[in-house]
């Protein structure tokens, strides 16, 4: 590790592409000492990503790291680091910090049925997990994928529906609030998908990523309406993080801090002080 | 109740004694010390003693008139850059540079010297230990100098402190009729004595005596006022200005981001943030939580007495030194005292 943790590895970017409207994936491979820093990482973990010049922003991680060396990242364009990324392209150089924050505890989950619920981007962290169950396929029990966004076109990973709809012991479920023409399957919010499915709470753990407002609504729904214990629902929080080693303070959930005690929550830990994040 | 040690070592000076001194320290280190800029005292680095703010012959002006900044800004700077970018076409090129001169800080007070031990706790004591911290803090002596009494808005004693307090200090003095009764109280300040010059003394100081105590309710109590209606009652006349962060010797929130220096160079830097801010917390894509400053004031006090204790293992300490500044600058009279003493009453 470098003396000076605010300092980043250097990344180049192997692969640019449009992943949905406004949102692209990042394919890094890292150069010099990153490439061992990210040897290994998590599904959940997250690394901040500068775009020299305008900023650093962090970012869940969207690959397993199983899958390759590269290092993926899906970032929307939403404020200046963002679209300062989305001006660069293949070659380009950026900066990577981490493999940053705690994971979802796969070991944990074995032998267990599995719900991921991914609204818009909020799917991007759950990538990990998903391709993670698919290559340890016998090590878990059913995935159940609800996948939702506002449109069909902010979903994001289409092209690899085909992958997960076609593994063993795997549904994909997908849902949009506002439909085109050519939308055929369901519409409206992730917690009406959600009821409509109904999975059963044997054996079972949740995993939730999305909009604060969302987290909020599924988990109160699992827990109020399909009786799942909070101890079996996982959340990944996203929050604004300046240095994501516990020191700026920004992202504070009452006593606990996204960047190091999470993002990865159970929601028995955090139940309450989630209302603080609406 | 005294916090002195009988035991230490301890040396009788005249104020010549200590200018000479502190003239000695400044020639071969920097020596930081309350200093008149603009009007209100701050400390600012000092090439003589004479340059010190000194009031009268005898004592300081800062008896009770602390400076207006705390010592946090020595070690943790306003504004830092943590490292250069060079952009050459599609070749990124990072250095790095590290503070590395050695500094002594003079006229600390205790307060002040608390709120750098609670600032060691989360830069130092927890990794990843911040490299810009360490060096400036590891290059740092503290040479204390107890406060006679209480300041009009100080409350140190009610958060575990008092204004004589050496444990933080590297080496305290004591003003004494004319006199400093010094003690060393690290390694680090021993080494900066001059044994055999000065007059060693049996003599113990005199503690400062005072009177004003507020309540602080045990860190387990404060979960439960948390959706208490009064943040929002407090909290009506806050303007977010976040005044009260900027003085706090150990508010210590940041932001980082990317500063062009000309073409094709850039800084990286950080530099002080409050959560008092209304932006503070908002999202790229608009999302803001924390919007109402209700949220954002009992977030700041939380901080204080309640979080940051135990995000950095402080035990019963609470990370408000007492030392008041909020109280002084707060342009609508938020007092954090006041608070103390409405949580204690019962709802």
């Amino acid at each position: 590790m470098n003396e000076n943790p605010m300092l980043p590895f250097l990344g180049k970017l192997v692969e640019v592409r449009d992943l949905a409207a406004e949102i692209k994936l990042f394919r890094v491979e890292m150069l010099n000492g990153g490439g061992e820093a990210f040897r290994t990482f998590q599904p959940g973990q997250f690394a901040f990503v500068s775009a020299f010049g305008l900023g650093e922003a962090p970012f869940g991680i969207a690959n397993a790291s199983g899958r390759g060396p590269a290092v993926d990242f899906a970032v929307a364009r939403l404020g200046s680091v963002t679209t300062g990324l989305h001006e660069l392209g293949e070659g380009d150089i950026v900066g990577v910090r981490g493999p940053l924050g705690n994971w979802f505890p796969m070991k944990k989950f074995k032998g267990k049925n599995l719900i991921v619920l991914g609204g818009g981007i909020g799917g991007a962290p759950l990538r990990p997990v998903i391709q993670h169950v698919l290559d340890h396929r016998s090590d878990f029990g059913r995935l159940t994928i609800l996948w939702a966004a506002r449109r069909p076109d902010l979903l994001v990973f289409t092209d690899e529906y085909a992958e997960w709809r076609t593994a063993p012991d795997t549904d994909l479920h997908l849902t949009v609030d506002i439909p085109d023409e050519k939308w055929s399957h369901n519409v409206g919010l992730i917690t009406q998908l959600l009821e409509k499915i109904s999975p059963p709470k044997e054996n079972t753990v949740t995993i939730t990523c999305g909009p604060p407002i969302m987290i909020h609504f599924v988990t109160k729904m699992l827990q109020e309406k399909m009786g799942f214990s909070p101890k079996n629902n996982y959340v990944t929080l996203e929050a604004r993080m300046h240095c994501g080693m516990g020191k700026c303070g920004r992202c504070n959930l009452g006593e606990k801090l996204v960047c190091v005690d999470g993002p990865v929550f159970n929601m028995e830990e955090v139940g309450g002080l989630l209302e603080t994040f609406l | 109740m005294s916090q002195t040690n009988p035991d230490k070592k301890r040396w009788l000076i005249s104020q010549v004694e200590l200018e000479a001194w502190l003239d000695g320290i400044a020639s071969a280190r920097t020596l930081i010390a309350p200093f008149q800029e603009s009007g209100i005292l701050l400390y600012r680095p000092v090439s003589k003693s004479a340059e010190i703010a000194w009031h009268g012959q005898t004592s300081m002006s800062v008896h009770i008139n602390r400076p207006v900044l705390s010592v946090k800004e020595i070690f943790f700077p306003p504004t830092e850059r943590l490292f250069t970018i060079q952009k050459t076409g599609q070749e990124i090129h990072l250095e790095e540079t590290f503070p590395d001169w050695e500094t002594v800080v003079f006229g600390v007070r205790p307060c002040d010297a608390r709120g750098v031990k609670l600032l060691d706790a989360l830069f130092l004591d927890t990794n990843p230990v911040d490299s810009f911290y360490a060096r400036r803090r590891g290059n740092t002596t503290l040479i204390g100098l107890a406060c006679q009494e209480l300041g009009p808005t100080c409350f140190c004693t009610s958060v575990g402190g008092t204004p004589d307090n050496p444990r933080d200090m590297d080496i305290m003095l004591y003003e004494t009729d004319g006199y400093y009764l010094v003690e060393a109280v690290s390694e680090k300040g021993r080494f900066l004595i001059p044994g055999g010059e000065w007059k060693e003394t049996t003599a113990s100081p005199q503690q400062t005596t005072y009177n004003r105590q507020f309540p602080v309710l045990d860190k387990k109590i404060w979960p439960e006022h948390f959706n208490d209606e009064y943040w929002l009652r407090i909290s009506e006349r806050c303007l977010s200005c976040r005044a009260c962060a900027y003085v706090c010797p150990t508010c210590r929130c940041f932001a980082v981001r990317d500063e062009m220096v000309k073409p094709g160079e850039f800084e990286r830097i950080r530099c002080w943030d409050s959560c008092a801010g209304e932006n503070y917390r908002r999202v790229a894509g608009g999302h803001q939580p924390r919007a109402e400053k209700s949220d954002r004031l009992r977030n700041r006090i939380y901080c204080k007495f309640y979080y940051y204790p135990e995000q950095y293992g402080l035990g019963a300490s609470t990370a408000c030194t007492g030392c008041g500044r909020c109280l002084d600058v707060c342009p609508v009279g938020v007092d954090i005292t006041e608070v103390l003493m409405d949580l204690e009453k019962p709802a």
